[in-house]
């Protein structure tokens, strides 16, 4: 009986002109977005490439530890296809230095050809299924219950030995596998345009966040489907169910996600941590003293640092002062590719700084990173999780969490990347004080060989395993297999209460 | 008969739940706008009048001394914001707005660079980790919401009487059909502008009551302007409405229909459309740029060592040496604006392709009448430009009022090293003029006439070969 039931729903919802456009659209849109955006990935992947080499190379001309410029590149995810998140959007180069702990706020971007671009906003494929299949869930739902009050096909059905509970669960198996169609259908259509892409080689794990997307992909529609059955169940006449339908989409899809969030302030809350940006400066403010002082008591007296080496090469100065990330820092060194002999007697002296500096540019930079690390939390992490938790109240920011979770592109998978950045720096300063790099001739002179790189410890990335996006995933998954949970019980409740 | 067939409509949908459900959307989507922007724009014109202050004491601190006047420039200059940011947001984190100068420090022969424009490229927005979001302003509300709404309005208006069979019996009376076309659809304009202008009286009643926001009598023409869009923009998509609810036999069918081309064009065609010829063209990557800059400025110095080789005569040497660096500077600013060129240029045209879309036309519209988006972007570097060029001129001025001046700009030598009045720089002052921004305008507010005039003769057609 339940397969009659589900037959009959099938071929109800499937043969229908309605079911044709809109498969018809719906494919249309999701072969032009993945071209577009796949030729994205590979321009992104292309940029990546070029910016790996560059970085490389630079790094191998350069001859002294202190002049060497060791940047790290974070690699676009190729399931960004599915949802951008904030793959495309955050830094994506970091340069790993001694001076100062990298975080995703000192990123930068290695090729951005026309940040103008930006203004279009680009459409990744949840968003087609988070418009298109919802709305088709909802024109499949509406009138499911009320359409057969309307016709009178409900008692008919009803005269049958089946339970009401069955009828309706018939009712939402066949939707659902109407829906799987076009959902499958733009998934397949996609997959097979990923694989003609000679720079996208997915893995098995892929397949399996992919899957992880579909699942949640079906769950979200479910939702609209029963969001339908209710408000049909509820009116009982098609065309009172239709409008509030669409209102209900219309209000859940586009409007109250921008609403609350241009409603509710959750810019970052620049300014409110200046006692935090104080501590900072003065921080390294005795960092400067104490280097003054150290100047001012060695065997050269004065405040110059280079020690007056004179050779083939440069001093430098770097730093920064930016009030709005808490990025402070300052230091000095020198590059020498040759060294005039007179001056020999001079390098240990040198070395002797240098170590100092070094040593205490990092105790610095722990001790400032103390008050930067938790500033940060509550100027940006804070009002950005706010905003998340209020879209929450939508179906939609449920359904586009959890698919940025299964995709890796969420807040928490590139922040990986800038843990993953802040552990290297940390083994490279450990390399440092191991083979007291800083007290080394090779630290500002390569006058008797440059430094070999490779010895260095190297970096390696790689993306959040299965589990780790499934935990992220799960509770916005499991929130939405709640609320459909619900939902379905209170159609139950109604529908068995009502009078056909 | 028109006004009769109109009133029939207009009662219907009275008591309609779309009707009580529109009011209250429309309401709450514009008071949210109207509340967030006494909010916000305070907080703009704030910093844009520090940041104006600041560099007006930067410039006056300069003015002890032309030579360094010129070097250095006027300091940064910067976008004003708009009134009406509430019509259309367009974008605007995504633009930057200031432009800076750029000068070289010094150069190992103790020569310095002198100042010029430096285009900024559009602000990357890389620490904004917020979800993404399209802000809730006019462009929103109208081109999102509102259309939406008005194919809710006319999806079922034909199909649905002839499900019903109320059509056969109002076309028994003798009335052409066109009558009962327009009849239709000026009962749906009516309808569904009542709660919109209820709406559009309550944001503009809250903003203009608030003290924060004050609008100037050319604001209030634009607001006009862009009222008369909007109201262009619904019939376009009453007509939309009409016209398949014309052509197909069962509502659902044409609501299907209609909600499909709706999330095609207004959704999907304006971002797809301009990644995809986005794509046609690809102009000078940052690389690039920075290779060629660093190529010409190496040539330069080339051409420059070349002649202190050749040429020992100390005055032919100056006039070199200032010619040297003013040339420097313009050739390199000339680079930094064809970079920003071409990357116009690609925006534009990407722009341009989505004008086939009604939504992306009335949101330009919206933009250039609102003086916010990218085309008051333009507007603004076009004003960067010309205030360069006075400025420079004043310079040249100023330095020829110096008896004592060898008049050759660009090197400390060369120039008068006397103060100058602070007043008689001139300032920098960032200006909308409404006569451009129509002149863009135009054409776009032709295209979306056409549309409409398109759409309405569609409906007619249609509507005349239905058979009932």
């Amino acid at each position: 009986m339940l397969i009659t039931l589900i037959r009959r729903e099938l071929l109800d919802n499937l043969m229908t002109f309605r079911f044709a456009v809109a498969i018809f659209i719906m494919l249309l849109l999701v072969v032009a977005n993945t071209a577009v955006l796949l030729k994205d990935y590979d321009k992104r992947l292309a940029s990546y490439n070029t910016a790996v080499k560059k970085n490389r190379q630079e790094l191998l001309e350069t001859k002294t530890y202190s002049a060497g410029h060791i940047s790290l590149n974070r690699a676009p995810n190729p399931l960004s296809i599915f949802n951008i998140g904030l793959d495309k959007r955050l830094g994506n180069e970091i340069w790993i230095s001694y001076v100062y702990m990298p975080t995703l706020w000192d990123a930068n971007k290695h090729g951005t050809d026309n940040p103008f671009l930006n203004l279009f906003t680009s459409i990744d494929l949840v968003l087609i299924f988070q418009s298109v299949l919802s709305l088709l869930a909802l024109i499949f739902a509406y009138d499911s219950l009320a359409g057969e009050y309307e016709r009178g096909t409900l008692r008919l059905v009803l005269t049958h030995p089946v339970g009401r509970g069955y009828i309706l669960f018939a009712k939402y198996i066949g939707a659902m596998i109407c829906l799987l169609v076009p959902l499958l259908m733009s998934i397949l259509l996609s997959l097979i345009l990923l694989t003609t892409s000679p720079s996208i080689s997915l893995s098995t794990d892929d397949f399996l966040r992919i899957g992880g997307i579909v699942f949640t992909s079906l769950v979200y529609l479910s939702l609209f489907y029963l969001i339908g059955m209710l408000i049909s169940a509820m009116t009982r006449r098609t065309s009172t169910a239709l409008m509030l339908a669409m209102f209900v989409w219309g209000f859940l899809v586009p409007v109250y996600p921008n609403m609350i969030l241009t409603a509710v302030e959750t810019a970052p809350k620049i300014g409110t941590e200046a006692s935090a940006y104080n501590q900072i400066k003065q921080i390294w403010e005795k960092h400067d003293r104490e280097q003054k002082q150290f100047l001012a008591n060695d065997a050269f007296p004065g405040d110059d640092w280079d020690f007056n080496l004179i050779g083939t090469g440069y001093s430098f100065w770097g730093g920064e002062d930016d009030p709005l990330t808490l990025h402070y820092y300052d230091y000095t060194g020198s590059h020498l590719e040759t060294l005039e002999e007179k001056y020999e007697l001079r390098v240990p002296h040198a070395q002797n700084y240098h170590h100092f500096l070094g040593t205490n540019i990092i105790n610095t930079v722990e001790r400032a990173w103390l008050i930067r690390k938790p500033a940060l939390e509550t100027i940006y992490l804070q009002p950005a999780r706010i905003g998340r938790m209020l879209l929450k109240v939508s179906p939609v920011g449920l359904y586009d969490g959890a698919t940025e979770a299964w995709a890796g592109t969420d807040l928490k998978s590139i922040q990986d990347f800038f843990s993953a950045a802040q552990r290297h720096r940390r083994a490279i300063v450990n390399h440092f004080y191991d083979k007291e790099i800083f007290a080394s001739r090779k630290w500002f002179t390569a006058d008797q060989g440059a430094v070999d790189w490779n010895t260095l410890p190297q970096f390696s990335f790689q993306r959040s395993d299965i589990g780790t996006n499934a935990k992220r995933a799960l509770p916005d998954l499991f929130l939405l297999m709640m609320i459909n949970i619900i939902l379905f019980t209170i159609i139950l409740l109604i529908f068995v209460k009502s009078e056909v | 008969m028109i006004w009769h067939i109109a009133k029939r409509e207009l009662y219907d949908n009275l008591h309609s739940l779309r009707f009580a459900l529109t009011t209250i959307l429309l309401l709450g989507l514009m008071l949210t706008n109207a509340v967030v922007h006494i909010k916000e724009h305070p907080i703009r014109t704030q910093k844009y009048n520090a940041s104006v202050t600041e560099s007006l004491n930067v410039l006056r601190d300069r003015a002890n001394n032309l030579y360094e006047l010129a070097r250095e420039g006027p300091g940064l200059l910067h976008k004003k914001p708009s009134a009406l940011h509430f019509c259309a947001e367009g974008g605007e984190p995504f633009l930057s707005d200031v432009v800076g100068g750029a000068f070289l420090w010094s150069t190992s022969s103790g020569l310095k660079g002198f100042w010029r424009l430096d285009y900024p490229s559009a602000t990357p927005n890389l620490t904004n980790i917020r979800p993404n979001i399209t802000k809730v302003d006019w462009v929103f509300i109208i081109c999102y919401a509102l259309s939406l709404i008005a194919l809710l309005f006319t999806f079922d208006s034909i199909s649905g009487e002839r499900e019903h069979g109320t059509l056969r019996l109002m076309l028994a009376n003798p009335i052409p059909r066109h009558t009962v076309l327009i009849g239709k659809f000026l009962g749906a304009l009516i309808s569904i502008n009542i709660p919109f202008t209820l709406a559009v009286l309550m944001n503009l009643l809250v903003i203009s009551m608030s003290t924060a926001v004050q609008l100037d009598g050319t604001a209030w023409g634009r607001l006009g302007i862009i009222l008369f869009i909007a109201v262009l923009y619904i019939s376009l998509f009453l007509a939309l409405g009409l016209l398949v609810s014309a052509r197909v036999s069962q509502s659902a069918v044409s609501l299907v229909t209609l909600l499909l081309i709706w999330v095609t064009f207004v959704i999907f065609v304006p971002s797809t459309l301009a990644s995809i010829t986005g794509g046609f063209s690809s102009p000078m990557s940052r690389d690039e740029f920075r290779k060629r800059r660093d190529e010409l400025y190496s040539e330069r110095w080339k051409r420059y060592d070349d002649y202190l080789f050749e040429v020992f005569e100390p005055s032919k040497i100056i006039q070199f040496k200032g010619k040297h660096v003013t040339e420097e500077a313009a050739e390199q600013e000339r680079l930094s604006e064809e970079h920003l060129m071409q990357q116009v240029r690609q925006v534009k045209f990407a722009r341009a392709t989505t004008q086939i879309s009604p939504a992306a036309i009335s949101q330009h519209l919206f933009e250039s009448l609102a003086g916010t988006g990218f085309e008051r972007y333009l507007q603004f570097l076009e004003n960067t430009k010309s205030y360069a060029q006075q400025f420079r001129a004043f310079i040249i001025d100023a330095d020829r009022g110096d008896p004592e001046s060898l008049h050759i700009i660009g090197i400390r030598e060369g120039m008068s090293q006397k103060p100058v009045s602070s007043e008689a720089i001139p300032k920098f002052e960032d200006t909308l003029s409404l006569s451009k921004d129509f002149n863009t305008a135009a054409i776009e507010l032709l295209l979306l006439g056409m549309f409409f005039i398109v759409l309405l003769s569609g409906a007619y057609l249609a509507f005349v070969r239905v058979e009932v």
